[in-house]
């Protein structure tokens, strides 16, 4: 009605103005969507306008011959005569650069020139079979402002995300994930696994496009969780049109990403023995007294001769070796979409596995899901999304603890051996070498560590046009994880040695409900005024309960139940359960598709908050201006695109435990067999969530057809944060967690792509993207000593703070550090030295990834590369796997076989000695930091698609065959460095199974 | 028309969902209970109790490292090669950032805090229960009562270090205040605090709730041994007397005693630290320190070895370990033998409350009573041992000895060296420090780093 209104208003002025013949239709993009603010251009003058919300024009033309110069950013320009016609209606093509695409935002929809807010899409092409376990690796150096990190090279291991840099102390920094409109439970909910990640259970197949939130203007409608960003992940949906099948296959190999001469070797039986009877000897005992030592230990594995001398090698085992495997990759997945104009449906099933390069850990998903929308009636369709997974993953411990794999490898002796006489997995070592953990047996089945996960996601929802451009939409959604863990120590060895074996069962099940209850409300009025409301009411809780029981004593050790255990140790539950409860509002207002306005506000409360503070409001206010929609721009051909936009608001961070404000006294502190209780949280009613202050602006522009690009400036305080502040121990606790503290982050985010050939035949294109990011804590008012790093005013929340390091003394082989941070005394004696901020971090300086993309038809070759620069890595566990032999009588790693031995020696590597060595093996300090510095091709695929004449006859719709490598070259610069770079946010890495570099063989079928 | 009924009913149901605020955001924990209703019937003092006994359990406490450390600081322990757990404290090396002191200073003062949630909660509670409800108050009071006595021994010199006991202590704390940072207290006031609290506690305790809890009998015998700290000989005498002839404890016979350190809860354990199955370390537990099944880190030295006769039964709480040779020699201690399920640690037994007594009177110039409480004690572990002649110094020196052996690997002798003021001198020596003359700061623990940090009333031991 309105619309119509308006065209004849608009009609009624045009024709009065001019009286010449006037133009009327609809501009499309090639599915027939219609495209608002369109230009339509008579061509040769100034006389245009822009399409309605409807991609409606009106246009009067000096002649009824005239020309239309249609553009739109991100199609191709296409020019129409009018030939005499009164209505003309054009639909326009993509342009190869500079995308328009729809892109997903919170609670709704818009198309990307609309945007005020920094926003960042990724579409289904970059995720389809991607190797890898978790949709989150993808974004990895595709996202500007995003690191994604895995510092764990475990199938299904959990991935840190940092959108614009760490925002919190001690809450989560990680973002709010949104899979269809509803926000998902993510991160790692075992209890007994080193890692995990419970978005592994979603197949990257099933992603239509994965959107990324930075801005307020963007992440304020989702109020006190929206800080750290937001993920936003949308799946598939069916298209009108005959059923699409597809099967996509995928075979490949994991191997450790580093190359070999990147990693650590563990020492010969040869090497191991000199240096055991070096290490008794340089701590003052003689040749034969170590000889006897070591055969104590390991009896005749080696023989010496007269003099001391190794006579023969009897036992040499490469520990390392034989934990170590070539893993498979496997991925098959099929999908069939289509659809009426009422009812579409997308359905898709899947299987994935992933094999790490290190025996028993790996990763089996199974997924399925039906997607499926319906037109009930005339402007009321409902939608539900459906999806069902299970995960199996095959895990080990990590860190110093003796049962891990990829520590335990190294320290065991190559003499002990790898069998016992009776042919079983040796563990006779028990009573004098780390429990007589043997790491090829633990892992050959001996033990278990694994866990199953079901999970699923549906959501309901209903959408109802009332009146034109009036929706209503009522969405009901639930997320169902089930986790049962498994966890299983054998009694002949290991850890498990001393009760003839345990195991741990855990249970957990987390419901996650939320209702979603939304107006929307789109109209135009005036000329040129273009407006959208949305108001909502969202409430949602989650509730997780678990039991865990375990047991010791198993005489079978293949049946490994409970019910198999002489006796029961534990047997517990637990349940905690949160929710949230908000109101919202955005609204969108642009004049004449060149001034953009968007406003939202949320007002959230959650039952985390202390009753003093339940409730929070957040809101944003985002601008911007398309100069290219400006007179002086329109059709110019050099700047074809140019945008500057703005924004500026506040969200929180609600990342804290779900029961942190109350003060609590809680049981499960029993005493001599009867139930007692404690004092657990002493609590704050206070509590409330962080507050985060985003400003940002960004310019979009276009050059020719060829070049595009976005770059933005952002500052992100946060302030009020959720902070354990320690407190005296002598109250009888040692923190509370309190809002206290402000820290900040900003930076410059650049994206280029350009599309430098485009021919039919022949496609060269680059592009790439680089983020400076500075991060700095603006209030604090007591440091906080944090492991390797000191948390203080003025400095970059990861600043380590080390003892420092300055080498071997020459003349006798001891270890020599810093006095103070003017690095110019040095000390022998370790307690002189102190710890010391010298300006390095585990942030990195800029981070980011470059893509390059070559096609001769049909032949195409497509490579992304990744980098961090400037980011420092710590490795926990050097200081036991180089310790000098501080922990008698474990094996070290092949870069102590450049220890000082003999006066004069220049070396790093201090002299070797059983019990150590005055201090050189002490924690926190720089022997043991390295500069993270890398760069890797994380992806390069090359593709054949058969053309379409090879097709014909064979029912096939398209075939394409593809070879993939993942992290198949690595460039380091450190080369110290004997570990992979990519390590976890806080730069710290422990002994992780390394990461998997894939080489992959693929061919999709299209029916 | 239908249509905008059905309008105007959706628009209501929406906007209706609105006003189910409050209750939806009030959620309770399942797994706990608001502290300030916590403690208002008999069964939560229990379980209160209980939960501070609880805390004591901790590896950082009576679980393992409180035991342990005045132990290998000692002339009674020697490190063994691999030793990986304790051996800055083993070579008189530690330092502020330690995480064993911190873990001590910080569980200790958990447990306070805990034992304060019970003596301050304030509570109607019927009469018919009153003399329960005055049991556990009793307990908890015995319990901050030792959580002091047990930080001052840590974390400052002995009682006599000066004159006026008017050197640093540790910080007195009897409510709980999550803003304070108290100073420390002297030696004298918490010592004095520590009086008055086992004697709040042994007026108000008046049931016998098993060794692993502490009766009226064990606070008094606790009391005990803090006066024979303070010099206080008569008081030590006193109570020591009363203990005894209570009767509510019996030495365990010669055959038995052995076997007795597997079982735990003997007639003669008068407060002892309960483990169960379910209930202990696993492989941080006291035992595991000691023997090879464990972690084996620490040996017993040559020096205590070579006190023990011959035939003495206490022998039985070794065994030989052949993989051992040289100067760490073929023997573990085995008194806490249990690979699997933690053995109980005792706190106080009435053959120390003999000892209590037999050194009170040996210093007040009751030799005759001296002689007979210390050979009740030597000639049930060596029934045919000659009786002591000794007297004088040398009566005293021997009574020390005995406490040497019989209390050994209980965290005892440290304790014992310091206030009696002797050097640590260790012959069979596999430690970096072979002596320690006395007096010397590094006889005691370090106030950790983190409390300096956040607490500017603190101040640090000398030395550190």
């Amino acid at each position: 009605m309105k619309k119509a209104l308006l065209c004849i208003m608009l009609g009624f002025l045009a024709s009065a103005m001019y009286s010449q013949s006037t133009v009327k239709g609809t501009i499309t993009d090639e599915s027939g969507e219609p495209l608002p603010g369109a230009t339509v251009l008579e061509k040769g003058t100034i006389n245009g306008t822009a399409t309605d919300l409807d991609g409606n024009y009106i246009l009067s033309v000096s002649t009824a011959n005239a020309i239309l110069e249609v553009s739109y950013t991100g199609f191709e320009k296409k020019e129409v005569a009018v030939s005499g016609r009164g209505t003309v209606d054009v639909s326009l093509a993509s342009a190869a650069i500079g995308i328009s695409e729809v892109v997903v935002v919170g609670y709704g929809e818009s198309r990307k020139e609309g945007l005020t807010g920094s926003v960042q899409s990724l579409g289904s092409e970059k995720l389809e079979q991607v190797p890898l376990a978790s949709i989150e690796q993808t974004l990895q150096g595709n996202v500007a402002g995003l690191q994604s990190v895995t510092g764990n090279g475990q199938p299904g291991a959990n991935v840190q995300i940092r959108i614009r840099g760490q925002g919190s102390i001690s809450a989560s920094s990680e973002p709010l994930y949104v899979i269809d409109g509803i926000p998902v439970t993510a991160g790692d909910l075992t209890r007994t696994n080193t890692t995990a990640n419970t978005m592994a259970s979603i197949n990257p197949n099933d992603i239509e496009s994965i959107t990324v939130l930075k801005d307020a203007s963007s992440t304020a409608i989702y109020g006190s969780r929206g800080a750290n960003g937001v993920i936003l992940i949308t799946t598939k949906s069916g298209k009108e049109g005959k059923p699409k099948v597809a099967l996509r296959t995928q075979y490949g190999f994991n191997d450790w990403a580093v190359t070999d001469n990147r990693r650590l070797k563990p020492l010969t039986s040869e090497q191991y023995t000199e240096m055991f009877i070096e290490g008794w000897v340089n701590r003052g005992e003689t040749v034969e007294r170590a000889i006897e030592r070591f055969e104590g230990y390991y009896g005749d594995a080696v023989t010496f001769g007269a003099n001391g001398e190794i006579q023969q090698v009897n036992v040499e085992t490469d520990w390392v070796e034989g934990i170590t495997r070539v893993g498979q990759n496997q991925s098959y997945d099929l999908s069939v979409q289509g659809g009426t104009d009422k009812v579409k449906y997308y359905a898709s099933a899947g299987y994935f596995s992933q094999e790490s390069p290190i025996i028993y850990s790996g990763l089996d998903r199974y997924n399925s899901r039906l997607n499926i929308t319906a037109e009930i009636l005339p402007g009321v369709s409902i939608s539900n999304n459906l999806s069902v997974s299970f995960l199996n993953q095959k895990g080990m411990s990590s860190g110093s603890g003796w049962a891990n794999p990829m520590y335990n490898a190294y320290f065991l002796a190559p003499v002990i051996p790898l069998y016992d006489e009776q042919g079983r997995f040796y563990g006779d070592h028990k009573s004098f070498f780390m429990g007589g953990n043997n790491p090829v047996g633990s892992l050959s089945g001996d033990d278990t560590r694994e866990f199953d996960q079901i999970r699923m996601m549906d959501n309901l929802s209903a959408d109802w046009e009332i009146v034109d451009g009036l929706t209503f939409r009522s969405s009901w959604a639930f997320d169902i994880i089930n986790i049962e863990e498994n966890f299983f120590r054998n009694g002949r060895y290991g850890d498990g040695r001393n009760v003839g074996g345990y195991a741990n069962e855990y249970y957990r099940n987390q419901l996650n409900w939320i209702g979603t209850q939304t107006l929307n409300y789109a109209t135009s009025f005036g000329e040129s005024h273009n407006i959208s409301a949305l108001a909502g009411y969202e409430s949602q809780k989650t509730t997780t309960k678990g039991i865990r029981a375990s047991g010791e004593g198993f005489p079978n050790p293949n049946l490994r139940t409970l019910a198999s255990a002489a006796t029961p140790t534990q047997a517990s539950s637990d349940i905690t359960e949160y929710s949230f409860e908000s109101v919202f509002s955005r609204l969108d207002y642009n004049f004449n598709y060149k001034y953009y306005l968007s406003a939202s506000i949320r007002r959230d409360g959650s039952s985390r908050f202390g009753s003093n503070n339940r409730f929070g409001t957040f809101w944003s206010l985002g601008l911007s201006w398309r100069l290219d929609q400006e007179e002086f721009l329109l059709g110019s051909e050099t700047i074809t695109q140019l945008k500057l936009r703005a924004s500026y608001g506040t969200n929180g961070n609600a990342g804290i435990g779900n029961y942190d404000a109350k003060s609590l006294f809680g049981f499960g502190f029993d005493y001599d067999g009867t139930g007692g209780g404690a004092v657990t949280n002493i609590g704050n009613q206070d509590l409330t969530w962080e507050t985060s202050t985003n400003f940002n602006v960004g310019l979009d522009f276009g050059l020719g057809n060829v070049l595009s690009g976005t770059v933005e400036y952002f500052e992100r305080e946060s302030d009020n944060l959720l902070l354990n502040r320690p407190i005296s121990a002598t109250t009888g606790f040692t923190s509370l967690t309190q809002n206290f503290g402000a820290m900040k982050n900003s930076g410059i985010e650049l994206t280029l792509n350009a599309a430098l050939v485009e021919t039919s035949d022949f496609q060269v294109s680059v592009g790439g993207n680089i983020s400076f990011l500075k991060n700095e804590i603006i209030r604090l008012d007591e440091e906080i000593i944090d492991g390797t790093k000191i948390r203080r005013e003025g400095l970059d929340f990861q600043s380590y703070y080390l003892y420092q390091w300055a080498g071997v003394n020459p003349d006798d082989g001891t270890p020599l550090w810093y006095v103070d941070e003017s690095m110019t005394e040095t000390t022998g004696n370790f307690s002189e030295a102190s710890r010391v901020v010298d300006g390095k971090s585990a942030t990195p300086d800029f981070f980011g990834g470059f893509s390059t993309f070559f096609r001769y038809k049909n032949l195409s070759l497509d490579g992304q590369f990744t980098f961090s620069w400037g980011n420092y890595i710590y490795d926990a566990e050097a200081r036991f796997l180089q310790g000098d032999g501080a922990l008698t009588p474990r094996s070290q790693t092949h870069l102590n076989l450049s220890r000082w031995e003999n006066p004069g020696d220049m070396t790093d590597v201090p002299y070797f000695r059983w019990g150590g060595n005055n201090n050189s093996n002490a924690a926190n300090m720089t022997r043991w930091l390295f500069d993270g510095s890398y760069v890797r091709l994380r992806n390069v695929t090359l593709a054949y698609d058969l053309p379409a004449s090879a097709l014909q006859g064979i029912g096939l719709s398209s075939i394409r065959a593809y070879v993939r490598g993942t992290n198949l070259l690595t460039f380091v610069k450190d080369d110290r460095l004997y570990h992979d770079p990519e390590a976890q946010i806080s730069g710290v890495i422990s002994s992780p199974v390394p990461n998997l570099k894939t080489i992959s063989f693929g061919v999709d079928f299209g029916f | 028309m239908k249509f905008i009924n059905i309008k105007s009913l959706l628009l209501v149901g929406f906007l209706s969902l609105f006003s189910c605020s409050k209750e939806f955001l009030e959620l309770e924990p399942f797994q706990s209970v608001d502290l300030e209703t916590a403690i208002e019937t008999i069964e939560d003092y229990q379980a209160a109790v209980l939960g501070t006994y609880s805390g004591m359990q901790s590896s950082n406490y009576y679980g393992r490292y409180f035991v342990l450390v005045p132990d290998v600081m000692s002339d009674n322990v020697k490190q063994n090669s691999q030793a990986n757990r304790a051996q800055l404290f083993s070579d008189f090396a530690t330092n502020a950032t330690d995480g064993i002191a911190a873990g001590m200073w910080n569980t200790i003062y958990n447990v306070i805090a805990r034992a304060n949630t019970v003596i301050n909660a304030e509570s109607d509670i019927p009469a018919a229960v009153q003399d329960d409800r005055d049991q556990l108050i009793g307990e908890a009071y015995a319990i901050r009562a030792l959580a002091h006595f047990d930080l001052v021994r840590m974390f400052a010199q002995h009682y006599g270090y000066t004159d006026a006991n008017s050197h640093e202590g540790i910080p007195i704390v009897t409510v709980f205040d999550k803003d304070s940072r108290p100073s420390r207290n002297t030696v004298a006031e918490v010592y004095s605090q520590v009086v008055s609290d086992f004697m709040q506690a042994i007026s108000l305790l008046n049931q016998d709730p098993g060794s692993a809890r502490i009766s009226e009998t064990a606070a008094k015998a606790l009391l005990a041994r803090v006066y024979l700290y303070m010099g206080n000989y008569s008081s030590a005498e006193t109570l020591a007397t009363e203990v005894i002839e209570s009767g509510d404890y019996s030495l365990l016979s010669t055959d038995n005693y052995v076997d007795a350190w597997s079982s735990g809860n003997s007639s003669e354990t008068m407060f002892e630290i309960a483990f169960s199955e379910v209930d202990n370390n696993g492989s941080d537990a006291l035992g595991r320190m000691y023997i090879v099944e464990g972690y084996g880190d620490y040996l017993p030295a040559g020096d205590l070895l070579d006190l023990i006769p011959d035939d003495d039964v206490r022998w039985g709480l070794f065994k030989t370990d052949e993989n051992l040779s040289g100067e760490y020699g073929t023997v573990r201690v085995d008194k806490y033998p249990n690979p699997s399920v933690q053995n109980n640690t005792p706190v106080i037994r009435l053959s120390e409350v003999y000892l209590i007594r037999a050194e009170a009177r040996a210093r007040t110039n009751d030799e005759a009573g001296a002689i007979a409480d210390l050979d009740i004690i030597r000639m049930r572990a060596l029934p045919d041992a000659a009786p002591t002649t000794a007297s004088g110094q040398d009566l005293i020196d021997a009574i020390l000895t005995e406490r040497r052996i019989e209390l050994m690997f209980e965290g005892q002798r440290l304790w014992d060296l310091m206030r009696t003021k002797q050097d640590l001198i260790r012959d069979n020596c596999t430690n970096s420090t072979c002596r320690v003359d006395y007096p010397d700061d590094r006889f005691i623990a370090p106030i950790p780093q983190a409390e300096l940090d956040v607490n500017e009333n603190m101040t640090q031991n000398p030395g550190f």
